[in-house]
């Protein structure tokens, strides 16, 4: 499965292609929404890796608007809770993901994004 | 009889022969691979077990995602992405131990990610796989850039020369002292479909590529890899920024493997 944890942490890798590489913008997507169990201990932990303006685009392009766009101090039960579900519930099963600057395609199917570059793209 | 493991040398491109004896086999062979590949290995179940809370990690050919759902004792406390090439291998990896995890389809010398993210990476073998010895640097080169640069773990895992009793394989080794290991090509027998007449398909043998490491030749890939990014090996010291430590060399079960951390001076 790809979730927006997933998609967090994934950055443009064709040749030469070293800036504005990040975050990969959603397109076409089909999401399912499945339950997982919520581990607070888990989102503690994570947040401070989390690049926080990437989630909230890509949480709105799947979407979910229930991310507030400042990365908040306090991390009260009930921003745990957005942050679990927009983190690990949502699941993208198709569509692609595409660089902001060179404009690669990562198709995403059944579940399963493809980073795979041809030979010619490789650095 | 069991087909024999035999000696072979690369004789194409890489990348092509890479897909010829690895990537395609991977493909025709995936459930049947998965169905032998279930248990876990104690170091490495005890490496992910050391993994605090919060974490998450690169699992760099997970195959059947066998180490995703670990530690088992901790689920949910820790997050492993698994990567690989083979299609069929992910899609039984996606739902390792029952629950949805995250997969993704690549290829270890590539680098889709944010640098440094992780905060550890398992390479369990997989870099055996790599037909030259600079691809297999570039694999633990990879993992390096993987990983935090003042906290990143990584262990990796190859098949050893040096076989145990318990090991299937008998290896044909032309120089028992080679310090560059071996290539060699380890057969497969394709699981029979029960019939009737219970006949088994003559061809279904396909063969994999492995690199066997010989002693010291992994560790000799670390020092490699970190020669390349301005890396320092050994414990944290003054007078460097950023540095490797090798806390395990070791050789368990007809594998070596070793224990990387990562540090860096502020």
């Amino acid at each position: 499965m790809v979730r927006l944890i997933t998609h967090n942490l994934l950055a443009c890798h064709v040749k030469g292609c070293t800036s504005n590489n990040f975050p990969l913008i959603f397109k076409d997507v089909q999401v399912e929404l499945r339950e997982a169990e919520f581990n607070p201990d888990f989102l503690k932990g994570f947040m401070p890796k989390i690049e926080w303006n990437a989630l909230v685009n890509a949480a709105r392009e799947v979407g979910d608007t229930s991310l507030p766009q400042e990365q908040p101090e306090m991390l009260d039960d009930d921003f745990l809770k957005s942050l679990h579900h927009v983190l690990l519930e949502i699941h993208v099963e198709e569509g692609s993901m595409t660089c902001p600057n060179c404009q690669h395609v990562y198709p995403i199917s059944n579940g399963i994004p493809n980073m795979l570059l041809a030979e010619h793209e490789i650095g | 009889m069991a087909p024999n493991v035999t000696s072979t040398v690369v004789d194409e491109k890489p990348e092509k022969y890479e897909g010829n004896h690895v990537h395609d086999v991977y493909e025709l062979i995936a459930s049947h691979f998965s169905s032998t590949r279930y248990k876990p290995w104690p170091v490495i179940a005890s490496f992910l077990s050391t993994i605090p809370t919060g974490w998450i990690g690169l699992d760099s050919g997970t195959g059947n995602g066998k180490y995703l759902p670990l530690p088992l004792d901790r689920p949910n406390c820790i997050h492993t992405i698994g990567m690989d090439r083979s299609l069929h291998l992910l899609e039984i990896a996606k739902n390792a131990g029952g629950s949805p995890r995250e997969v993704v389809r690549g290829d270890v010398l590539g680098k889709g990610w944010r640098n440094g993210v992780f905060d550890y990476a398992i390479s369990i073998a997989t870099i055996h796989h790599l037909a030259t010895n600079e691809r297999r640097m570039h694999g633990v080169q990879r993992l390096l850039e993987a990983v935090a640069p003042d906290h990143g773990r990584i262990l990796i895992y190859v098949w050893a020369t040096e076989q145990d009793e318990a090991s299937k394989r008998v290896i044909p080794i032309e120089n028992q002292t080679s310090e560059t290991g071996q290539d060699v090509l380890v057969p497969w027998v394709l699981a029979s479909a029960s019939g009737p007449d219970q006949k088994k398909d003559a061809n279904a043998v396909l063969h994999r590529y492995y690199h066997m490491f010989s002693q010291g030749e992994l560790t000799a890939l670390v020092h490699g890899a970190a020669r390349t990014l301005g890396l320092k090996v050994g414990p944290r010291c003054d007078g460097r920024d950023m540095g490797v430590e090798i806390v395990q060399d070791d050789w368990e079960r007809s594998n070596y493997y070793v224990e990387l951390r990562r540090w860096k001076n502020d």
